[in-house]
């Protein structure tokens, strides 16, 4: 396994007016090179638990490690390490979308080519559009460009799609990839199954505050799928369904007949999708 | 230093692409429209009244309506992930308001000098706008952070008018007494309007002057140390 770029323990927090701890002891390793996602409802502790992971909010209990130091001791010299795509927009308006990216990019010491990753998310011909004047899904997109601007070594990504359609969402999601092929680690947050399918190394489910599973996409769909295989078959003009335990599958007689003897017409293996294991994990329905 | 010219910068850029620069010439040149409509006789009186008014007032509006755009966007919370210290970023906003401030200052008082004659001590004058730009906005601010409309702040500063401007205006004219000027001096627009007359040869006494300044040097600091800069991350991240 890689070194861990992050090391959460106990982590807690409650806000000013909150009369509960919006995070409730949380602990979790993030690994240098992976892609992790911090999944949940709305109200979960995600986006509290990002805040606090890219010192918004200092106020924390517990004790967040950041390359073997505690995060505490990091001045502003962190951010340069790091970028972070916010859920919603943070650019001013009235600006250009090249003259938004031109002022960030001068506060940091490395400094990505800005004309490249306009390029990169498709809005090099806007660029000199001025950003009340972009759709939801361009500023979500400059947004991503937003967080690429210093070359980061960490990503925070927070609902990085939500709003753009299937083939923009996809620039996104390839640009992601090619972060961590790279060698850059993310850390995502989101309720898009669809994301965490595509993207994720790891993730974990947050309820309430507290983390309530922790793993592989791959690892939790066999842990909460079932272990046998499904079977649809073409007999006597009418589709037919048989299920067979997964366990000596190759040894199951009446299976090994199914095969021999029937037109079949598909098999599946029964494990779940991470929809199912969200709902059933977090309690709440899964956003289209 | 480097990021904070880069802030400073950006801020002078927004400035001009929200229009902020510009209202606020337009507002010095209506200031000189006025000052023809008064005419030569009584010009001189009301300068000082005019240049508070920017420094002050303006400065408040104009602050609280630049910091309220930045939150509606977002922009507050994405500064806070640069390497920019918080007080860079502040620093930034405050030398850009007073770049405003004295802008109209300058103009203000120039036309008043060439035109009508109305001699000031331009040195003092330039210090003074510099105090109580300051001090005013930080009073911008701390509206700012309190409020989640921009209704809130117009509500704000109708409160800050007629509890601190409408009193000091009223007392140059007369028609309070003098009694009340040292209640007046917990105003920071009274010591505004103070030190103003003062730049213009109007006789106001050292101490209250001396009060007039430190107070204001203080209430700016105090505003920024124990109101804006414990709301300012909260008022940044709330979406």
């Amino acid at each position: 396994m890689s070194k861990k770029v992050f090391e959460v323990k106990d982590l807690r927090y409650r806000y000013r007016k909150g009369n509960v701890e919006a995070v409730r002891g949380i602990s979790f390793d993030v690994y240098e090179g992976e892609i992790f996602g911090l999944l949940g409802p709305s109200g979960a502790g995600k986006s509290t638990t990002q805040k606090i992971m890219t010192k918004l909010f200092k106020e924390y209990a517990g004790e967040i490690v950041y390359l073997g130091k505690d995060l505490k001791q990091y001045d502003n010299q962190y951010f340069e390490t790091l970028g972070v795509g916010f859920e919603l927009p943070v650019h001013f308006s009235k600006l250009t979308g090249l003259e938004n990216m031109k002022f960030f990019s001068q506060l940091y010491k490395e400094r990505a080519d800005i004309e490249t990753l306009l390029d990169m998310v498709g809005l090099l011909d806007d660029k000199d559009r001025m950003v009340a004047q972009y759709s939801k899904g361009m500023k979500m997109r400059l947004n991503f460009v937003r967080a690429l601007l210093n070359k980061p070594k960490l990503l925070f990504l927070d609902e990085v799609t939500n709003g753009l359609d299937p083939k923009n969402a996809r620039i996104i999601k390839d640009a992601i990839r090619r972060f961590k092929e790279e060698g850059g680690t993310v850390f995502l947050t989101t309720h898009l199954m669809n994301d965490v399918e595509e993207l994720c190394d790891r993730v974990a489910f947050i309820r309430q505050g507290e983390i309530v599973e922790i793993s592989t996409p791959r690892d939790l769909k066999i842990k909460y799928g079932e272990r046998e295989v499904r079977v649809e078959y073409y007999n006597n003009n009418q589709t037919k369904e048989a299920k067979f335990p997964l366990d000596g599958l190759g040894e199951n007689k009446e299976f090994l007949a199914l095969l021999e003897e029937e037109t079949i017409e598909t098999i599946h293996s029964g494990e779940t999708t991470l929809d199912q294991i969200f709902i059933e994990v977090t309690g709440e329905k899964v956003d289209a | 230093m480097h990021n904070f010219l880069n802030l400073f910068k950006g801020e002078m850029q927004r400035m001009i692409k929200y229009k902020i620069l510009q209202i606020s010439f337009v507002v010095t040149l209506l200031w000189l429209v006025i000052m023809f409509l008064i005419g030569a006789d009584y010009v001189g009186d009301f300068v000082p009244l005019f240049i508070f008014m920017d420094a002050s007032m303006m400065t408040v509006l104009l602050v609280g309506a630049n910091l309220f755009f930045e939150k509606q966007e977002n922009t507050l919370k994405t500064m806070l992930i640069t390497p920019s210290s918080y007080y860079a970023i502040l620093a930034s906003k405050f030398i850009a308001s007073v770049y405003l401030a004295l802008q109209s200052a300058i103009l203000i008082s120039l036309f008043a000098y060439i035109l009508f004659d109305v001699s000031v001590n331009f040195p003092l004058l330039v210090l003074f706008v510099v105090v109580i730009t300051f001090a005013h906005t930080a009073i911008g601010f701390t509206f700012t952070v309190f409020v989640r409309e921009f209704t809130g702040l117009l509500a704000f500063m109708i409160f800050y008018m007629f509890l601190f401007a409408f009193p000091s205006i009223f007392y140059f004219l007369g028609i309070f007494g003098d009694a009340f000027e040292y209640i007046l001096m917990f105003s920071p627009t009274h010591g505004s309007l103070l030190m103003i007359d003062y730049a213009y040869g109007v006789e106001v006494s050292w101490y209250l002057l001396l009060i007039a300044n430190t107070y204001l040097v203080m209430l700016g600091i105090g505003l920024i140390h124990f109101v804006v800069s414990p709301k300012y991350v909260e008022t940044a991240v709330r979406e």
